[in-house]
């Protein structure tokens, strides 16, 4: 209320405007947020078995079941962040699958 | 036969006679003086009163003289031993040139000695490790740079001779590794500084030199340590240090401004001596207990 309020957070969503378009770079704070927001989105993911969250089957039951988090993860990340992670989590998985399928095929670990 | 039959039965009678000392000062007598006729002496012996038997005879008039020579050998030990009683020459003999205090000494130094040698032994160990990696096949990484620091002064290569160098090359945009990184480069810093203060330097360079001004970086590098140094410059003076660091980064050239984007880089620690040579790349593979204690090892070992 009032118009010192008004001030104040108008400063922090332009701040927070500024970190989504990666007009600066965000501070400890932010990133933490950020990364729970992250998390959170994974998480629902985690639930609905969703890998890929930006194409086909997963985009779609994304997008249906994990709306929220993902508007949350947006509002809190910067966009290039978002589809860093999302991009991530992909890359990860594969990592993670190749790494059992070398080791199922008897693969040393160096 | 008879004639020295005779004394011997009177010598009997004698003795039965004359008390006791007297006996021992004529048996004395008779030893000596076997020339003379043992009737007479024994009957001048019975006059006399029990007188001590060193003064009587003449036979012990020597005695004398031999206590004088025994006062003159004795004078000349002492000059020669400095000892004030025989007893201390003997303690002395016995125990040798030994003494507790030697002992200590002895001990001590062998010990000092031996603790010496170990603690030698491991640090040459040490710098043939290290030897080995700067030695013959050693990378060419690192050289000279001229950049821009935190604070907008120039910085370069050879502001960092003479201390080892922990080099981390990342951008302040960095969504997860850099900061995370950051963080760890601050606790193994911390722990060298703990050890050795001032022997370690940690650098911070941007692969993104379009978006890291002086003023980002040290708003950025605040955040993790009040020692890093953030560097930053053109994009070719980035590129330069990056080729001669062998890093990677995918920094786009004309990136205009209000896009965002992120850089593709190598995530290496890069350990420099203080000549400015390549030690050791410190990656994801060592883990944080490990690295600690392999920066310790080299940098330690001053």
């Amino acid at each position: 209320m009032g118009i010192f309020d008004y001030f104040s957070s108008s400063a922090e969503s332009k701040r927070a405007e500024e970190v989504r378009k990666g007009a600066v770079a965000p501070d400890r704070s932010e990133r933490k947020r950020c990364w729970e927001a992250r998390d959170k989105f994974y998480g629902c993911l985690d639930k609905h078995n969703v890998i890929d969250s930006l194409n086909g089957d997963g985009k779609k039951t994304a997008e249906r079941e994990c709306a929220a988090e993902n508007k949350q993860f947006e509002q809190d990340c910067a966009a290039a962040w978002v589809t860093y992670f999302k991009k991530f989590r992909v890359a990860d998985y594969q990592k993670k699958k190749t790494f059992e399928r070398l080791e199922k095929e008897g693969a040393n670990k160096m | 036969m008879s004639l020295s039959f005779a004394p011997a039965t009177t010598s009997k009678m004698l003795r039965s006679i004359v008390p006791k000392c007297q006996q021992q000062a004529a048996a004395a007598a008779r030893q000596c003086t076997s020339s003379r006729r043992f009737l007479s002496t024994a009957t001048a012996q019975t006059q006399s009163s029990c007188r001590p038997t060193t003064t009587s005879p003449r036979c012990l008039r020597s005695s004398p003289a031999s206590t004088y020579n025994n006062n003159a050998t004795q004078q000349q030990q002492q000059r020669r031993y400095k000892h004030k009683t025989v007893e201390e020459a003997k303690s002395r003999y016995r125990t040798g040139p030994f003494s507790w205090k030697a002992g200590a000494l002895f001990v001590l130094t062998g010990g000092g000695l031996v603790w010496y040698f170990e603690f030698e032994k491991q640090r040459m160990q040490r710098k043939r490790v290290a030897e080995a990696t700067k030695g013959v096949g050693r990378p060419k990484v690192g050289g000279e740079f001229e950049l821009t620091d935190q604070n907008g002064k120039p910085f370069g290569s050879a502001d960092l001779k003479g201390r080892y160098s922990l080099v981390y090359f990342g951008f302040t945009h960095c969504p997860d590794i850099c900061p995370e990184e950051l963080d760890k480069m601050a606790q193994m810093f911390d722990l060298v500084e703990a050890e050795r203060p001032g022997t370690l330097v940690p650098v911070f360079v941007t692969c993104d030199p379009q978006r890291d001004d002086p003023a980002t970086l040290k708003t950025y590098l605040s955040e993790f340590h009040p020692s890093f140094v953030g560097l930053t410059g053109t994009y070719e003076q980035i590129k330069d240090v990056c080729k001669a660091y062998r890093v990677y980064f995918s920094t786009p050239r004309d990136a205009k401004p209000g896009v965002d984007y992120l850089v593709d880089h190598s995530i290496y620690f890069y350990l420099m001596d203080p000549e400015g040579d390549f030690v050791e790349a410190l990656g994801r593979q060592h883990s944080p207990r490990r690295r600690p204690s392999l920066l310790l090892w080299t940098v330690v070992d001053v």
